[in-house]
């Protein structure tokens, strides 16, 4: 083909938008290919994004389609009917909710603005390889070169795979990430929670949401529709299941803590997406080969905080940092050049807190946490709260609650362990 | 010998995503995908296969709000060589006869072509006329549910298959036809054409300053057609009964069930 271009971008994601808007800013000729037929139709989160990482990405944030501002944090510890919340309110600010596919389509947005050439409607077979190095991509029969690729093809990363750079996705590696929106009254929403106008509530619960499962559940409000959803950790799950998961979103829906707020709803939307789980399994070995960087999920930087995801930011922050190093990298784009992107990457915020969190995976994988906990506290706080006449002593409250539960020992080695690992 | 062929494109809200307002009946459009309908991505690919084993040019032409851009796209990134968008909002509220006209003004005005190839219908209003009507402004020979199509130079062989036989026409050109829906598989969009598409943009916008056209005889003006009133067919109550237990069993009970609602 007789285009040639600097850079070409594998995936219009967070990771892909911005590596190409940082690279088309400096004067790169950049192809950002995407498989979806617009940006963003194929991309798919919870609902909350941290905004000063994206704001710095994209030089401010603009246009960006924000719905509300989180201002709101709600986190449930669920046994059955019985769940126990904590509430915090604060001033706010720090993240934001929106649909991922607005988002995603505004960042590609801006680096078509920048000059950035957007394909759309195609996939990225495998990369082409030349001496040994990254000299382009394959897609179908046809071939385009480049002097560099940024892979942001995201948790799915078949490209990667299919040119023996990374091993196989296993269950080991994903979590499935399910979730419906729901249409309800804008002011609905803001009576519902006590919002203004353009505040939101991020809430996310734990226990036998997931029947039980690693995993948990997430609710956030958008502009004028909920989104509320699943994750459940695949490893060890696969025998534990015993229902499809779109059952359980189903059975959250119309359960006891959301059915009040979603009754008059209209479903618009179900969706389903892989999510990185072990953040050590799926990191690829290295990120960087000769004429080659991974960004994003892809490179497996999602940060589970253990309350939290986060992933957008991190994606977009990536592709920025991978444009930094390109454009040191001043033309020579072999592998040693390219490692400043790993040590850049490893010296940001999100090296730091991907090494910070590593341990939560692990947190996540102790069956005690959604199951024999959630019991015990909402069986603590039965006994304290519900009684006709007589009250309990917390110690006697505590003591019946935890029986054969678990044991105290137990208890306080699972508590050093969050403790550490938090 | 070459041949150039002309396709119409009409671009649809996705119908499977399609909401009806049930207060005021109209379509809820807000946030519905658009595509190409689908059965024109078969005209497209029976277009591609002729100008491919006759060699020869494909033109794509669609009248549509300037969002059908996004149409044209993938149709060029199909392999159509060049895409005509014809959007004026005096062409706005058109009804087939309307619509036709324009797209006759837009394909004399093209000038060149041998053939015409039109989708069976489409998949938000299935009238299936636009083709013929087509034909008959410009006074062409047409045929419905063409499967293939043989040039002889001065004209076509087409095969077309009906629900029980299979049809040949001898056709002198120019002519006109409609690809019968689900024949051919639509290929894919590949890099190489999609590419050609975005950074050559073959496309052009013509409007009614382009085409002319008395403004009595385009758009709503133009259009005879009175919709008098939309209904729905009502929603069949459902009996929600679910036969469980042994399979014989279940089965045995549900024809009984069906043989006493007096449905078989
Ligand atoms: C259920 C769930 C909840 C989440 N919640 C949050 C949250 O609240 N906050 C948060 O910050 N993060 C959240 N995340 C994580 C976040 O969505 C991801 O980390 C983020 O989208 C990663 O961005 P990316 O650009 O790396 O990949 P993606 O967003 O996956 O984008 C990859 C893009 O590449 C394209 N692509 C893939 N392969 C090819 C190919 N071969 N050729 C061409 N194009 C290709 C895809 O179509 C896609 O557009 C959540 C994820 C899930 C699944
Ligand atoms: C009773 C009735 C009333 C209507 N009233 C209105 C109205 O008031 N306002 C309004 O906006 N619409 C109205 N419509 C819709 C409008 O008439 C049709 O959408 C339009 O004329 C095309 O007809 P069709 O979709 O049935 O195409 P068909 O005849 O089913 O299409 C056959 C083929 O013609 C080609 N084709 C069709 N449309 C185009 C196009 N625009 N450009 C290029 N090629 C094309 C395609 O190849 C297609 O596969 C009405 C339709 C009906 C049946």
């Amino acid at each position: 083909m007789g285009d040639r271009f600097d850079v070409i971008v594998i995936g219009a994601g967070p990771a892909g938008s911005s590596a190409a808007y940082n690279l088309a800013k400096k004067g790169f000729r950049v192809a950002l290919i995407e498989r979806g037929r617009k940006p963003g139709s194929k991309n798919m989160f919870g609902g909350r994004v941290y905004a000063k990482p994206l704001e710095e990405a994209f030089d401010g944030l603009g246009k960006a389609p924000i719905h509300r501002w989180v201002v709101k944090e709600r986190l449930s510890i669920v046994n059955k009917e019985e769940y126990v919340t904590v509430e915090y309110t604060g001033r706010g600010r720090k993240s934001f909710t929106t649909y991922l596919t607005d988002l995603t389509d505004w960042m590609a947005g801006r680096a078509v603005d920048a000059g950035a050439t957007l394909i759309t409607e195609v996939v990225v077979d495998r990369l082409l390889m030349r001496d040994g190095r990254v000299a382009g991509i394959v897609s179908g029969d046809d071939e385009l070169e480049a002097d560099v690729v940024v892979d942001a093809e995201g948790v799915n990363r078949l490209v990667l795979e299919r040119s023996g750079l990374v091993e196989r996705l296993t269950l080991r590696h994903v979590a499935l990430g399910v979730k419906e929106v729901i249409k309800v009254d804008k002011g609905d929403i803001e009576k519902f929670f006590g919002l203004g106008e353009d505040e939101g509530l991020a809430w996310v619960f734990m226990g036998s949401v997931s029947d039980g499962l690693p995993g948990g559940g997430f609710f956030y409000t958008n502009r004028d529709s909920l989104s509320l959803g699943l994750v459940i950790y695949l490893e060890g799950a696969v025998q534990g299941m015993r229902r499809h998961i779109y059952d359980m979103v189903e059975e959250l829906r119309i359960g006891p803590l959301f059915s009040r707020y979603v009754e008059n709803g209209r479903i618009m939307e179900y969706s389903a997406h892989m999510i990185p789980a072990d953040p050590r399994a799926i990191r690829p070995p290295r990120l960087v080969w000769d004429g080659l960087i991974v960004t994003g999920d892809a490179a497996g930087l999602l940060i589970n905080m253990g309350y939290t995801y986060r992933g957008v930011d991190t994606a977009a922050y990536s592709g920025m940092l991978a444009a930094k190093a390109i454009e040191e990298a001043d033309g020579d784009y072999s592998a040693s050049r390219l490692k400043r992107y790993e040590e850049m990457l490893r010296n940001s915020y999100v090296g730091r807190d991907l090494e910070k969190f590593r341990g939560v995976h692990d947190l996540y994988m102790n069956p005690r946490l959604f199951n024999e906990y959630p019991a015990l506290l909402t069986g603590l706080l039965r006994r304290l709260y519900e009684f006709d006449y007589e009250g309990y002593k917390f110690s006697k409250a505590f003591s019946e609650a935890r029986r054969g539960l678990v044991s105290l020992p137990r208890i306080f080695l699972d508590l050093l362990e969050v403790y550490r690992k938090l | 010998m070459g041949l150039d062929i002309i396709v119409g494109i009409k671009y649809v809200p996705n119908t499977t995503n399609v909401n009806i307002d049930p207060k005021t009946g109209t379509l809820v459009r807000e946030g519905v995908p658009s595509v190409v309908n689908p059965h024109d991505l078969v005209a497209v690919e029976l277009a591609l296969r002729l100008r491919d084993r006759y060699g020869g040019s494909v033109t794509a032409i669609s009248m549509a709000p300037p969002h059908a851009v996004a149409g044209l796209e993938h149709v060029l990134g199909m392999g159509v060589d060049r895409a005509i968008l014809v959007s004026d909002r005096v062409f706005a509220g058109a009804d087939t006869l309307a619509t036709s006209y324009v797209l006759a003004k837009t394909i004399e005005k093209i000038g060149r072509y041998d053939l015409i190839v039109m989708g069976q219908e489409t998949i938000d209003s299935s009238t299936g006329h636009i083709g013929a009507q087509v034909a008959s402004w410009l006074d062409l020979p047409y045929v419905y549910y063409a499967i293939d199509v043989e040039y002889t130079g001065d004209g076509f062989i087409v095969t077309r298959e009906l629900e029980d036989r299979v049809e040949r026409y001898r056709l002198a050109k120019p002519a006109l036809i409609s690809a019968k829906m689900y024949s051919l598989e639509p290929r894919q969009v590949t890099l190489r054409d999609k590419l050609r598409a975005v950074i050559e943009r073959p496309i052009e916008t013509w409007s009614n300053k382009d085409l002319g056209l008395d403004p009595n005889c385009v758009g709503l003006r133009g259009s005879p057609t009175i919709v008098s009133k939309v209904e729905f067919t009502p929603k069949v109550p459902r009996k929600n009964i679910i036969f469980e237990g042994d399979l014989r069993e279940a089965v045995r009970k549900l024809v009984q069930a069906l043989v006493e609602e007096g449905v078989i």
